[in-house]
């Protein structure tokens, strides 16, 4: 991950297959990579607005206090599905996802900004 | 656009890169009209008007400046006149040539002479005066006058200007003349003279250039000045309906 | 167009190879048709505005100007940074290009983004002597689209820059149609009681000062890459295309709002240089800025580019249309902008008794500090109770607390704040500057003149800044007028309490009653222009000249002998 595109931006898998993706942050800013549909990012995208309004975010730092904060609700913005890693400059991580049905997948970082400035990848099915 | 595109070989590229260095440039200085003071000029008819009044009186009236100069120093021409259409007289010539400096934010001084020649004796006054904007949006002008025989008088002019909209506005002025001694070759009384007001409805044609008004007028005569009027055989009061233009050039 | 491939294959002959580009422009007389009006101006290859300029990142260029006009004339290339006598200024870089004569530019390209170039002559460049530069970059860019378009917009107006001179000296108020009238007064009395009413307007006359002071020029028609609304430029696109937008303020004294009505905007560029995304609905860009923005539309259907001036007296309008001849709605202009006594509290002696009772959001006009989002505190963890620079926010730190000119978004929607501007890639490492140097933004609107610490240019000393050094510049504005001020030849790094990531730009506004610091690394030597960019200003005094003493390698002799010569402006 760069400021702020992907290499690569374009990836291949078959339908049925599990691809281990090790993402590294080679940018200096926070940046997500996000397995999904357009609509799915489309959503998360609002919660990650709302990470950046609460400090969570801020520009090239997590703030992983203010992630783990009890939101009142019995939710935090701990950012932890299986399907997307938030990294900060330099750090690694890996996300393994098993493609299941062909579908309009797109790997995407939805940070506010950086998915409209072209920050995402398109998953073609062979 | 013709755009000739050439790849050319780097050998010489470093002495376009050594250039930058202060080493064969002059810094030059600054010789043009910008390091001047801004010279600027301007043409103004405060009024330009045909006036009616009710003892059938007609005349045709202007009041007007000149200038030009720079934020520090202009010369003004300032001209007045009212001409008797009938008796194809001047009834008042007055032409002003004024030296003007600003005094403070809004205030500038000024200082020349006055020449008076309308139909009946001559006079020329040396000048002295404060013009500007009074709080409140006043335009204020105020004059001193010492004539070559030592007669000393003083005017003060007001205007203000209430919009009605951005291009309707009505202008109220207000000129009023003291006379410190008498000289009655001209008519003029000690103490309050005479005062001039005016209410004018203009609407903005051409941007400021040119503005069409009607209005009225109000003259009047006071105290030793009325009785050298009535003496006279003239009148001490007069009203007027007036029609004419602004100009600004 | 470019022969890549010749590249390669010579690149293996000589070891270091590089791309030259020669151009050439013409000065000439042209006619500018706005729609609302035909006019002669001047212009470049026989047009205004002038051609788009694209270079490259890394190459040289060449560019032949010649003067077909009969007076000089000259060409400022705004922004870009190269060697201070290709800078164009008459006077401070040059001579100036005579009559009949070519005179070549040549420099190296430094930097990438969008830009545009000027006559610095006179009035030339609001007589339409304009154009634009694009400069395609080395690496890739932290973005992505799929077509792009220059969005130049002006203040096209039916007088010359010379008759609009004189005309504002004459009579300041002159273009102003904004003013408050009797209707006004009827309509704040009731809906802020006779007694406020009057109190305000008195306390404005008491000042002498118009609180519709907003713009000095109105009567233009708004021309986006020299059509008017009428004519109505169009830039297609094909749904689910992502377009880039170089907007480009070349305008002489107007401010516009800018929005798409259906689409939203993502800021990636400001002033050429590239920013950490900000997703917006509108932003304001001011004269001489530029701000490149990412749109997306999916829809086969048309969009308004909709350019409404900050005092919303007139407006640009163009469109952007899967097909020519499509039009979508245009809005109409908001109410007039209109100043608070906020706005005011840069001026010195100001008699606070007066303000008793007066607008209401203006209180907090002791501080002259109307910055109070400077302190870095504030800037990180967006607080939500303060800042609220978000969505439909009131709150702006670059506006003074209370302000008539805060920008709102017209559909409530985020409005672009100096704030949300970080840099991508900072140019220069973050370091204490070596000094600091206070520029008071000041001017009499009833003179019509203006100037910087109270001294016009034709009566002040150049400002001495020594090669190497990092100045912290801090710019108050004690006028009720909004100036954006720009430095030629090197980086102005606004200071919005992001430490090294604060963004880099070549003009920096600074609106009425605020206190705006930026900094520049002096790393370019020879001598420099520095004014406001409102023409009409900057010829009224608001200009300084910049010299830089020293160079890279030690040039202290040169300096000396210079500055003697020098001494006298």
């Amino acid at each position: 991950m760069y400021d702020n595109y992907y290499e690569p931006e374009e990836i291949s898998v078959k339908p049925g297959e599990t691809v281990r993706f090790v993402v590294e942050n080679k940018g200096n800013l926070v940046h997500e990579f996000n397995v999904g549909t357009p609509d799915m990012h489309e959503a998360h995208r609002e919660e990650m607005m709302m990470m950046v309004e609460h400090g969570v975010i801020q520009g090239g730092k997590l703030n992983h206090d203010m992630m783990n904060m009890d939101m009142g609700n019995g939710h935090s913005m701990k950012h932890d599905d299986p399907n997307s890693v938030l990294l900060e400059p330099g750090q690694s991580k890996e996300v393994v996802w098993k493609f299941s049905d062909k579908g309009n997948i797109e790997f995407a970082c939805n940070v506010p900004g950086h998915y409209q400035a072209g920050m995402y990848g398109e998953v073609n099915f062979e | 656009m013709s755009c000739i595109r050439s790849i050319v070989a780097v050998s010489f590229l470093a002495s376009i890169g050594v250039s930058t260095a202060v080493t064969a440039q002059e810094m030059i200085s600054d010789t043009t009209a910008r390091k001047q003071p801004l010279t600027t000029w301007g043409v103004q008819f405060e009024e330009f008007e045909y006036r009616y009044s009710d003892d059938d009186e007609e005349l045709g009236v202007w009041n007007a400046d000149a200038f030009y100069g720079t934020d520090d120093f202009k010369v003004r021409l300032l001209t007045t006149g009212e001409y008797e259409i009938e008796e194809q007289a001047y009834e008042t010539l007055e032409n002003q040539l004024v030296g003007q400096i600003p005094i403070s934010k809004f205030f500038d001084a000024k200082a020349g002479v006055r020449f008076d020649t309308p139909e009946g004796p001559d006079r020329t006054y040396a000048v002295l005066g404060v013009a500007g904007l009074a709080p409140q949006w006043f335009e204020i002008d105020a004059n001193l006058y010492v004539s070559k025989d030592g007669d000393t008088s003083a005017e003060l002019d007001a205007e203000y200007e209430l919009l009605f909209t951005n291009y309707w506005i009505l202008a109220a002025t207000l000129d009023a003349s003291v006379a410190f001694s008498e000289d009655e070759e001209i008519g003029v009384g000690k103490g309050l003279v005479s005062t001039e007001t005016g209410l004018r409805l203009s609407y903005d044609l051409i941007d400021r250039a040119f503005s069409p008004y009607v209005g009225v007028v109000h003259e009047r005569k006071y105290g030793d000045s009325a009785d050298l009027a009535e003496a006279d055989g003239g009148g001490t009061e007069d009203w007027f309906a007036v029609i004419g233009a602004r100009i600004a050039f | 167009m470019k022969p890549r491939f010749l590249t390669g294959l010579l690149s293996l002959l000589m070891p270091a190879m590089v791309l030259a580009g020669e151009y050439d422009l013409t000065v000439d007389r042209v006619k500018i048709d706005t729609g609302d009006f035909v006019k002669e101006g001047i212009g470049y290859n026989g047009a205004s505005p002038g051609p788009v300029m694209r270079f490259k990142e890394g190459e040289n260029v060449k560019i032949n100007v010649t003067n077909n006009l009969d007076e000089m004339t000259s060409i400022h290339w705004h922004g870009l940074i190269l060697p201070f006598d290709q800078d164009g200024v008459p006077g401070i870089s040059f001579p100036g290009i005579k009559p009949g004569e070519t005179f070549t530019y040549e420099f190296p390209i430094q930097q990438a983004g969008t830009y545009w170039f000027h006559s610095h002559s006179g009035f030339q460049e609001p007589d339409g002597a304009y154009g634009a530069i694009v400069i395609e970059p080395e690496k890739r860019e932290p973005f992505r689209y799929d077509r792009e378009y220059v969005v130049q917009l002006t203040d096209k107006h039916p007088h010359s820059g010379d008759r609009i001179m004189r005309n504002l000296k004459m009579i300041p108020d002159y273009y102003n149609r904004e003013q408050q009238t009797v209707g006004e007064f009827f309509s704040d009395a009731s809906k802020n009681g006779l007694m406020n009413t009057i109190r305000d307007r008195m306390a404005w006359g008491d000042m002498r000062m118009m609180k519709a002071d907003v713009e000095d020029l109105q009567g233009f028609t708004g021309l986006i890459n020299g059509k008017g609304p009428e004519q109505n430029w169009t830039g297609l696109f094909e749904p689910g295309e992502r377009i880039r937008l170089r907007f480009i303020n070349s305008s002489a004294m107007t401010y516009f709002d800018i929005r798409i009505t259906g689409l939203d905007m993502t800021v990636v560029q400001a002033d050429g240089n590239n920013v950490q995304p900000v997703n917006v609905d509108e932003f304001r860009i001011g004269v001489a800025e530029t701000y490149d923005v990412i749109v997306h539309p999916k829809d086969e259907q048309a969009y308004t580019i909709f350019a409404e001036s900050m005092g919303r007296s007139g407006y640009a309008r163009a469109t952007l249309a899967p097909e020519e001849g499509m039009e979508a709605a245009v809005p109409q202009l908001r109410d007039p902008a209109r100043l608070t006594m906020a706005d005011m509290s840069g001026m010195p002696g100001m008699d606070h008794g007066n303000m008793a009772g007066m607008d209401h959001g203006d209180m907090d006009m002791n501080s002259s500090e109307g910055m109070s989002g400077m302190d870095h505190s504030n800037m990180e963890g967006m607080d939500h109770g303060s800042m609220a620079m978000g969505k439909g926010g009131q709150n702006d730190p670059f506006y003074a607390k209370g302000s008539g000119l805060v920008p709102t978004a017209a559909n409530g929607g985020k409005f672009l704040s100096y704030a949300d501007l970080k840099a991508q890639d900072p140019l220069y490492e973050d370091r204490e500057p070596t000094r600091e140097i206070e520029l008071r933004l000041t001017g009499n609107m009833e003179r019509y003149t203006w100037s910087i610490n109270g001294v016009k240019y034709e009566d002040a000393d150049p400002i001495r800044l020594k090669y190497g050094e990092r100045v912290r510049f801090k710019f108050v504005n004690e006028t009720m007028m909004t100036h954006p001020m720009h430095l030629h030849g090197m980086w102005s790094i606004l200071d919005v309490g992001a430490d090294q990531w604060n963004p880099i730009k070549h003009t920096v506004s600074v609106q009425p009653g605020t206190t705006v610091y930026m900094e520049t690394e002096v790393d370019e030597p020879g001598q420099w222009a520095f004014h406001c960019h409102l023409s009409y200003h900057a010829a009224a005094g608001m200009f300084r000249k910049v010299i830089v003493e020293g160079g890279p390698e030690s040039t202290q002799a040169k300096t000396d002998v210079i500055a003697k010569d020098g001494g006298e402006v």
